[in-house]
């Protein structure tokens, strides 16, 4: 053993040579800071009330908190409440579909307050756990709650967190169709999903709305709406599929992408920056800033404002406000959205296009307007896929 | 079919550059070209349980500094090395020691539990969790000992867990058949796609590595059509496939009314699992067919010269091993998932094959084997809660586990211990000597 | 340069591979060291090539000592082996082969191949090598093969060359090429130390002899010593070096062999329309170079290997066209030519290898079920019977000599009432004893009325068990021939080599009369003294 402490030893001082010449801090700083649990109650305190104790569990798919994607942006919306309220946040990953029952049960067993799943794919661990937990809360986001049969149930202590982005990325289809120049869109999803496919609808019927208001023939792959078929990488992890599938759009002329599949859209950027004048317009989150090596590429984001939504959902549980009344995130509740268009401003702005009203005006004003005709229900953006409320 | 043997007469003779075991090689003295190293998986599966372990006490030894360094106390303390050293070096101890310990905790036994079952629990959870590996380990195992490397346990635990599950939900077969049609559906399912391979290498020589790999995909791509299928997707997602009859799910192995709300997850898969470690000790120590299995996969050239048809095992051998396979995804199936998911294999067939390596492809060394990486996975699932140490160091250690298997001479010089082959070739050596002078 | 070891001593845990050993091999000297497989020959000489440390004494290289780390001092010293499996890659040229390892190199270290290939000309013209540089490994004969090794030595100025076993692979036309090749070496003032436990041989071309047994030197012998002095000298104890046997009491053929014939796949024809048979009781040898059919011969007997055409009749019964299995079980022992990668499954244990024919038939099985006891005491019965030595019967059978091991092959091929053995190269590798029992074997299978057959490369092996002799070239019989002529006279050595290359029986005869090869000019000295 000698020998391997020797090894180790070396190692360690190799990598923490360079860093390692601080000073050290005070005797009763460190004393003081001794301990995770001390740390934690003692923020808690500081907080006020009892938020000390209150403990805020997340669980994610298989794609893990580092996706850039659903997963992150739940995490950094638990991150949020948890530093605003004093709370302890304890994050879990998943590796597999296998793992999510035993995360869930290791969490509720742990003392969680509630505990959110992040995905469709964790609706039965999620609700297996709060049948069994009736005095504990949960949350799961991206999906409803639903019986062996699949018809849609209600459980008193699951709050479903649900998203209609056939809102946004209805505005996005509109921005897309108007901002190619080569008369090509295109989409694709990671799984045929609900969550996925609304998505693609709501961008389809944007394309269709713009190729109404202006004469034109944009045309779309990757989705028919209709049949509800289209183009999927097979999961949230390929990368390298959602690159063979952008790069297999762009030779068909699509010059303007919208994947819809967590990292696997990396891929997708990917293929986009080997062409020339390509597009992306990211989902989830600004990939402007969450996917920032791309960030060139991005005509805008369709926005699931995940986080806000965990951080309220959570805020309210605290306070001990905990409803299982659905939170449905809309446009008109700023629950989804379209991100800015940054770098691509001056581009939308300088597009002349007819608008909604049938006015000749500039795209982003076209988008302003048409995110107003939906917000107020002048116009319905219809997908079977949207969270029935 | 015969390529090997009909060399003309040039061909014969340039054999020879190549150092076959000719002549000389087995005799004699301790000569530099006996020590050819023997084929890898054989030097695998030679190694000694020691060998195992210690490779275990390793893995977890660099885990452990590897969860050292991820500490944000440790390297905060790091930053000072200098100044106090010891801070670093105590935040580092605190940071394993609490990772391992819950490791510990959510995997064997949980002092902290509110009720007994409660603390017992986890050893049940990773009970649970080796029921797949196990199973599938044997199949790799079974291979292994035919020389066979069979990559393909993923894609043949997919193509059980669909005969299994289409076999629970779309029949109704009274309590006790129902489980077991389920049971040999899933077997037959993975024998079917295990046989895939065996037959394309006895008859055509087909590479099982690539052909097995090959299938895997073929696997992932058929079981997402399959739940795509009206038949299996009730929920109109594709992920899911309506809920196997409770008649034809595992039973609890602890019942409710022995010991009242325990909560265990444990299922009759476990007993399966033991039941075909057995089955595997027999078929390859006591059959004739696991004597011809092994024969052909130490030295097929004299197993056929001694009348065996290498082609015929070699179609067994994979048919069992994809049957086990198939066995494994029931534990999934009709055990904890109750329904056919997508990711329903998750990477069982892949974490098999570290399985059956580090059992060094033995029945019961992989029936250990099973249970210390289902610990592992259990474990990994509270340490990740309780001290958010990444769960990606359960795969590291898993993986360093395979590296020090696969480097035997690395794992005796750390731990200083001699070389077992130059031992055995001394013994050897002693023999001959004396016998030559007798 | 003048090449001394003084002194040397190995240990291997409680076996001393070599005991104080002292060597002295003068320049220009071909030093042969003569020993039983075990005795400790190539332990000292890769002492001397730097791969292993030596517990005790000194290598002294023209009077100053030496340390090798490894096998590049060594080289850089000017030592140079020929390893018995040469160390070469199939798919390499041979001026790449030679350049392997010392890679003459240009500027941005390109490898300046045309500088290896001069080298490999230059040495080849000087001592009549005739090697192509340009020729790749794999499609080299052995010999030529061999050759490749030694330039490989010369073109790293090697001044004392060690070969061992070098004959161990050749015809007899290659080892009368390679003893000319050592003679001039010999000449232009290069020492060779020639490992070896061939007897002839070493009469044939030795200046001096040292003998090693049991780890040590036993004595200094001279090249005109008999062979059986050396043998005695080499075991220990007097050993009978021809085979003793009655004359043989052929009955019917039983064995025949009608138009058989050979294809491989790749439209080669290996064995080529033969025909001969075997009477029970008697031995017929099939005697030529590696690789000139009777490998594939002896395979389709067992069914190994496909006939294309022809017939195989045994007891009147065709066997074409049966697998090996049944084959087996109708009564043919098959001793494979490859003992190692045929005969045994080397990781199995003694008991195991003793029942992998009959594993499936009781008493060792019933049903699919196997019965470890009977497999057990079977082992116990066989290892008494065919005199093998064992600790146990559990050991691994990779743990056994050469000599034990085949001596399992032996026994398990004739636990099997016979009809009909077929053995291939029998005893090659084997010590003296172990050859003695084998042969031993043999002749009394035959004398219990088997038919045998009895495939050898060893014209020694041959003309001491053959009751007939068949000799093969290229796929073909050139002729079969009594062992023992009607006058009395055994059949000549050189005839026979020269039916090896070809030369059809009479025609040998006559070329032989007037010309003797070295081995055979050895054979006659033999008779005379």
């Amino acid at each position: 053993m000698r020998r391997v402490l020797k090894l180790a030893t070396a190692g360690a001082a190799a990598t923490l040579v360079l860093a390692a010449c601080g000073e050290a801090p005070s005797e009763e700083e460190t004393t003081a800071g001794g301990g995770e649990n001390a740390e934690s109650s003692e923020d808690g305190e500081a907080a006020g009330g009892d938020a000390g104790d209150f403990k805020a569990c997340m669980v994610s798919d298989s794609g893990g908190f580092d996706d850039q994607s659903f997963n992150q942006s739940g995490k950094e919306g638990l991150d949020a409440a948890a530093e605003e309220l004093g709370i302890e946040p304890v994050e879990v990953e998943s590796q597999a579909d296998t793992d999510y029952a035993t995360n869930v049960s290791n969490l509720v067993s742990q003392g969680c307050n509630i505990t959110i799943g992040v995905g469709f794919l964790l609706e039965d661990a999620i609700q297996a756990a709060a049948e069994e937990n009736p005095d504990t809360n949960f949350a799961l986001i991206d999906s409803a709650f639903s019986d062996a049969d699949f018809n849609p149930v209600e459980l008193d202590n699951a709050k479903p967190i649900l998203f209609n982005t056939a809102e946004a990325s209805y505005l996005a289809g509109y921005l897309a169709a108007g901002m190619s120049e080569s008369g090509t869109v295109a989409t694709f999803g990671g799984l045929q999903i609900p969550s996925v496919s609304v998505f693609m609808d709501g961008f389809a019927d944007g394309v269709d709305k713009f190729n109404e208001d202006n004469g034109t023939d944009v045309n779309l792959l990757g989705w028919d709406k209709e049949a509800q078929e289209g183009a999927f990488s097979g999961d949230f992890e390929n990368q390298s599929q959602g690159q063979t599938l952008t790069e297999q759009f762009i030779s068909q002329g699509a010059d303007i992408v919208m994947p819809v599949a967590g990292p696997v859209g990396l891929g997708a950027a990917a293929a986009a920056s080997e062409a020339d004048g390509v597009h992306i317009i990211w989902v989830d989150s600004d990939g402007y800033l969450t996917a920032s090596e791309y960030s060139d590429l991005m005509l805008t984001s369709v926005m699931k404002e995940i986080g806000a939504a965990v951080e309220t959902t959570v805020s309210e549980a605290v306070d001990g406000g905990f409803t299982n009344e659905p939170y449905v995130g809309t446009l008109e509740n700023d629950g989804v959205g379209l991100a800015e268009y940054h770098d691509m401003a001056g581009d939308v702005e300088g597009m002349m296009v007819t608008g909604p009203d049938g006015a000749e005006m500039s795209l982003d004003e076209a988008v302003a307007m048409l995110e107003e005709m939906v917000v107020s229900g002048e116009i319905t953006v219809e997908s079977p896929n949207s969270p029935q409320q | 079919m015969n390529e090997q043997n009909r060399p003309d007469a040039g061909e014969e003779q340039s054999v020879a550059a190549t150092p076959p075991a000719e002549a000389g090689s087995e005799t004699g003295g301790p000569t530099v070209r006996e020590q050819e190293r023997p084929g890898v998986l054989q030097q695998i599966l030679g190694g000694s349980a020691l060998m195992s372990v210690l490779a275990v006490v390793l893995a977890l030894f660099i885990g452990g500094l590897l969860i050292a360094f991820a500490d944000e106390d440790t390297r905060e303390a790091a930053t000072y090395f200098f100044a106090r050293p010891f801070d670093t070096i105590s935040a580092g101890l605190s940071a394993m020691a609490e990772a391992y310990v819950a490791m510990f905790r959510g995997s064997v036994f949980d002092w902290q539990a509110a009720t007994f079952a409660g603390m017992v629990n986890p050893l049940t959870e990773s009970m649970v969790f080796a029921v797949p590996l196990i199973l599938a380990g044997l199949g790799i195992a079974v291979g292994f000992r035919a020389g066979l490397f069979n990559i393909g346990a993923q894609g043949q635990i997919i193509v059980g867990a669909i005969g299994a599950a289409w076999l629970g939900f779309a029949f109704d077969l009274p309590p006790v058949i129902h489980l077991l049609a389920a049971i040999l559906g899933g077997a037959i399912g993975g024998a079917v796609w295990g046989g895939i391979p065996g037959v394309l290498k006895a008859r055509f020589g087909a590479n099982e590595v690539i052909v097995t790999i090959m299938l895997n995909y073929i696997a992932v791509y058929l079981i997402s059509y399959i739940l795509k299928q009206p038949g299996f997707n009730p929920g109109r997602t594709g992920q899911r496939s309506p809920a196997v009859s409770p008649d034809a799910t595992y039973p609890l192995l602890v019942p409710q009314w022995l010991w009242p709300d325990n909560g265990f997850r444990l299922h009759w898969g476990f007993v399966v699992a033991i039941l075909a470690t057995v089955f595997v000790w027999w078929l390859m120590e006591r059959s004739t067919v696991g004597f011809q299995i092994r024969a052909v996969g130490a030295n097929p050239a004299a197993a056929r010269t001694a009348g065996m048809s290498v082609g015929r095992i070699t179609i067994i051998t994979m048919v069992v091993a994809g049957a086990l396979a198939g066995l494994a995804a029931t534990g999934q199936v009709l055990g904890t998932e109750r329904s056919l998911t997508a990711g329903v294999a998750a990477s069982f067939g892949f974490d098999a094959i570290t399985v059956a390596l580090l059992g060094r492809s033995r029945p019961w060394g992989t029936f250990f084997a099973g249970i210390l990486f289902g610990a592992l996975k259990a474990g990994g699932f509270l340490m990740q809660s309780l001290t958010s140490t990444p769960i990606d160091i359960v795969l590291v250690v898993q993986s360093l586990i395979v590296l020090f298997i696969a480097a035997p001479p690395l794992v005796r010089s750390v731990f200083r211990l001699p070389d077992p082959d130059r031992r055995r070739r001394r013994k050897a050596d002693t023999r001959t000597t004396q016998e030559a002078t007798a | 340069m003048k090449l001394e070891l003084q002194g040397i001593t190995k240990v291997f845990g409680s076996l001393v591979a070599n005991d104080h050993i002292d060597l002295v091999v003068e320049p220009g000297e071909i030093h042969a060291l003569l020993g039983e497989n075990g005795a400790g020959k190539s332990t000292l000489m890769n002492v001397l090539y730097g791969l292993y440390d030596p517990d005790d004494g000194q290598i002294l290289l023209d009077g100053a000592p030496a340390t090798f780390r490894g096998p590049g001092d060594a080289v850089s010293a000017g030592i140079g082996m020929v390893h018995q499996h040469f160390m070469l890659v199939p798919v390499f040229t041979v001026a790449e082969s030679v350049a392997l390892g010392y890679e003459p190199t240009g500027a941005g270290g390109v490898l300046r191949l045309e500088e290896a290939r001069r080298r490999v000309r230059e040495i080849s013209d000087r001592f009549g090598f005739q090697v192509d540089p340009d020729a790749r490994i794999e499609d080299l004969p052995v010999g030529v093969q061999q050759r490749v090794e030694i330039i490989k030595a010369l073109s790293r100025d090697a001044q004392v060359l060690i070969l061992d076993e070098p004959t161990a692979v050749l015809t007899p036309q290659e080892t009368d090429e390679l003893i000319r090749i050592m003679r001039e070496l010999k000449e232009s003032g290069t020492s060779i130390v020639f490992i070896t436990h061939k007897l002839r041989e070493v009469r044939a071309i030795a200046d001096r002899i040292t003998v090693i047994r049991r780890g040590r030197v036993v004595g200094e012998a001279s090249p005109t010593s008999t062979e059986t002095e050396l043998a005695s000298l080499m075991v220990g104890r007097s050993v009978s070096l021809t085979v003793d046997k009655e004359p043989a009491q052929p009955g019917e053929a039983t064995f025949e062999v009608e138009g058989l014939s050979v294809v491989a796949p790749t439209g080669t024809v290996l064995v080529d329309d033969i025909s001969f048979d075997v009477r029970a009781g008697e031995i017929l040898c099939v005697a030529g170079v590696q690789g000139n059919g009777q490998t594939e011969l002896a395979e389709v007997i067992l069914g190994i290997e496909q006939a294309d055409s022809g017939s195989v009749r045994l007891d009147g019964k065709d066997i074409l066209g049966t697998g090996v299995k049944e084959r087996l079980r109708s009564g043919i022992g098959f001793v494979p030519e490859d003992r190692s990668t045929d005969g045994v499954v080397s990781s199995f244990s003694i008991a195991e290898n003793l029942v992998l024919d009959l594993y499936d038939t009781p008493p060792f099985a019933r049903g699919v079920s196997m019965s470890p006891a009977k497999v057990t005491a079977n082992a116990e019965q066989r290892t008494e019977e065919f005199d093998v030595r064992h600790t146990s019967v559990h050991d691994p059978i990779s743990t056994l000599s050469g000599g034990n091991a085949q001596k399992v092959v032996l026994a398990r091929e004739m636990s099997r009432p016979l009809r009909l053995l077929v053995a291939s190269q029998p005893t090659r590798g084997l010590d003296v004893g172990s050859i003695e029992f084998v042969h031993g074997r043999v002749v009394a299978e035959r004398d219990r009325g088997t038919p045998v057959i009895i495939v050898s490369t060893e014209l020694d092996e041959v003309l001491g068990l053959a009751d007939r002799i068949a000799v093969m070239y290229r796929g073909r019989i050139v002729g079969i021939v009594d062992a023992v002529g009607e006058d009395g006279t055994p059949v000549s050595r050189d005839v026979l080599g020269l039916m090896m290359a070809g030369v059809p029986l009479e025609d040998a005869q006559q070329q032989a009369a007037q010309h003797r090869s070295v081995l055979g000019a050895a054979d006659l000295g033999e008779e005379q003294a």
